[in-house]
């Protein structure tokens, strides 16, 4: 399973929405996609689900031209894009059963699946009505039993969550976590928290241009120490540590809990007032929206 | 072909529960209805309104076929406003081009299957006329229809398929609806008709080579009297072979091309 963009850049007229994205994302697990209102994370995933065809550059899914093959390439691919509309006088069931043809799932598989899925997703009470008068939430929930139906290697999800209570967030949440274990999902958050919680890698995005790539594992949770005195930091329990004026950034070792570090720390002579966690993304985040504004 | 089958099923179901199609369904009824009113009672009233005190029995038939194919020829434009002027404009106004698209099917296979389905629910419309048609001239008259009925029935069927491409490809520019519904009326009533007209009067020549002209066919197969030309003079007899030759051509010709466009801008729709 794979997801390949090269030399990818999508124009609206003089607008350049995205603008020249290398990416390469391969096997299974769940790549965050993160940036501001209007940074292009939609656009990349319209390009890559067909919405919407590149300027110049390519997508491939599974070393399949999007743009040139889409009905190979969409055979691997299952995806939630904005906030979908269904045929209004069509009901859950009948989109289900026409999704399901058009991906060509077998009959048994499809009753097998349609079965979980309707559970999981937690559309059984409301399946049978017409999808013109769902709410904004039950469309949600069959766009994402649609987009997961038959079990596609590439799941692209656009902000999953969005119009759901915090029941059916938690619910979604969970899935995602499930179908990553196996499959490839691409998601594209707000969230930085989504992103931290659910996924391994994280693309933060801004003006069409790739900001920042990483593993989520180098995106550690820090804490940061506010104190009122300043020592040399000598813990097993500390892999790193930085220092300025202000505070102390402690990386500690995944081994031990914060309050063990912070014990140490405190038997050492410091003398803390204040201790918070230190959100590496989110600072990298900020960081790359700031410099990008700073440039206007 | 299964795929396109599927396509095809989907929207014909999504097409036949739509308020559009029951507004239709209830327009076709109530013109159907008024048409057998109107033959049973002035049946016997035709020949004295044409200043004639009688006319032979199979002309009269005639003449009752040719009215209700005069206005059964225009049901197709109104139908394919109904039906094909928001097909694919709906998918983006909608929305619902970010379900569809992105599912592993060809966009031209949604295109035909789509343009299919509007085809099929313009012939239910159409069924309905012709069976109040054939029902009512057949009590009247008690004869079978004449061999001009099945032509005009299949010159039909080719102007439903025409005008129908020309909207569809009109959809397919438009991402809002309205402007496909206006664009449409607009083509056909005033580029159409109203030039149509205008030629004739400026120029004295009949515009042959635009769809409504070529569409007077269909009720020109009974009697050859083309109410939109004022260059021709009227004639009770069928219209000449060469007639339906040239105007099953510029047909197929409409069809063909709009139906190429259509589907090439169809392809490369975006949802911005």
């Amino acid at each position: 399973m794979e997801i390949f963009m090269d030399s990818l850049t999508k124009k609206y007229g003089k607008l350049t929405a995205l603008n020249n994205i290398n990416i390469d994302i391969t096997g299974h697990g769940c790549v965050g996609l993160l940036g501001p209102n209007g940074a292009g994370k939609t656009t990349m995933l319209k390009l890559a689900t067909n919405i919407i065809k590149p300027t110049s550059g390519k997508v491939e899914i599974n070393n399949i031209n999007v743009a040139m093959y889409p009905e190979k390439a969409m055979k691997y691919v299952g995806s939630l894009i904005e906030q979908p509309e269904f045929y209004p006088y069509l009901s859950g069931n009948e989109i289900l059963e026409f999704t399901g043809k058009i991906k060509g799932i077998p009959k048994n598989d499809y009753l097998r699946d349609v079965k979980n899925l309707k559970d999981i997703t937690n559309i059984t009470e409301f399946v049978n009505r017409k999808t013109g008068t769902y709410s904004r939430g039950m469309k949600q929930r069959l766009a994402l039993a649609v987009a997961i139906l038959g079990g596609p290697e590439i799941v692209i999800l656009d902000e999953p969550t969005f119009g759901l209570d915090p029941k059916g967030m938690y619910d979604i949440r969970e899935l995602i976590k499930e179908i990553s274990k196996e499959h490839l999902v691409l998601l594209s958050t707000h969230l930085i928290y989504e992103a931290r919680e659910l996924c391994d890698r994280a693309i933060i995005i801004n003006r069409g241009n790739i900001g920042h790539d990483s593993k989520m594992d180098e995106n550690k949770e820090l804490l940061k120490i506010t104190a009122e005195n300043k020592i040399k930091i000598i813990s097993n329990k500390i892999v790193n540590y930085t220092m300025d004026n202000d505070y102390i950034i402690i990386e500690k070792n995944k081994n031990f809990e914060n309050y063990e570090v912070i014990n140490d720390l405190l038997k050492e002579g410091l003398k803390i007032d204040y201790v918070e966690k230190y959100d590496n993304l989110e600072n990298t985040y900020v960081s790359i929206i700031n410099k990008e504004d700073s440039y206007k | 072909m299964s795929k396109l089958s599927t396509i095809y099923l989907q929207y014909i179901k999504n097409y036949y529960r739509s308020k559009s199609f029951y507004l239709m369904l209830f327009l076709i009824i109530v013109i159907s209805v008024m048409m057998t009113y109107f033959s049973l009672k002035y049946v016997n009233d035709l020949p004295r309104f044409l200043g004639s005190t009688s006319l032979p029995p199979a002309l009269k038939e005639t003449l009752f076929y040719f009215l209700w194919t005069f206005v059964l020829a225009n049901i197709p434009v109104f139908a394919s406003v109904f039906f094909g002027s928001p097909a694919l404009s709906s998918e983006i106004e909608n929305k619902t081009a970010y379900y569809i698209f992105p599912l592993p099917i060809n966009r031209y296979k949604l295109y035909i299957g789509k343009y299919l389905a509007a085809v099929t629910v313009t012939l239910i419309i159409i069924a309905i006329y012709t069976v109040f048609e054939l029902g009512t001239l057949g009590f009247l008259f008690k004869n079978l229809p004449s061999i001009d009925f099945y032509y005009s029935l299949g010159l039909l069927v080719l102007f439903i398929l025409s005008i129908m491409s020309i909207t569809f490809m009109i959809s397919a520019i438009f991402n809002k609806n309205t402007y496909a519904y206006i664009s449409v009326f607009i083509i056909y009533y005033i580029v159409f008709e109203a030039g149509s007209l205008i030629i004739e009067l400026l120029y004295k020549v009949t515009p042959t080579y635009l769809l409504n002209e070529a569409a007077t066919i269909i009720d020109r197969v009974y009697m050859n009297i083309n109410t939109t030309d004022f260059l021709a003079k009227p004639s009770i007899s069928p219209a000449p072979f060469s007639d339906i030759v040239l105007a099953m051509l510029v047909m197929i010709i409409y069809l063909v091309i709009s139906f190429i466009i259509g589907m090439f801008l169809f392809e490369r729709k975006e949802v911005s």
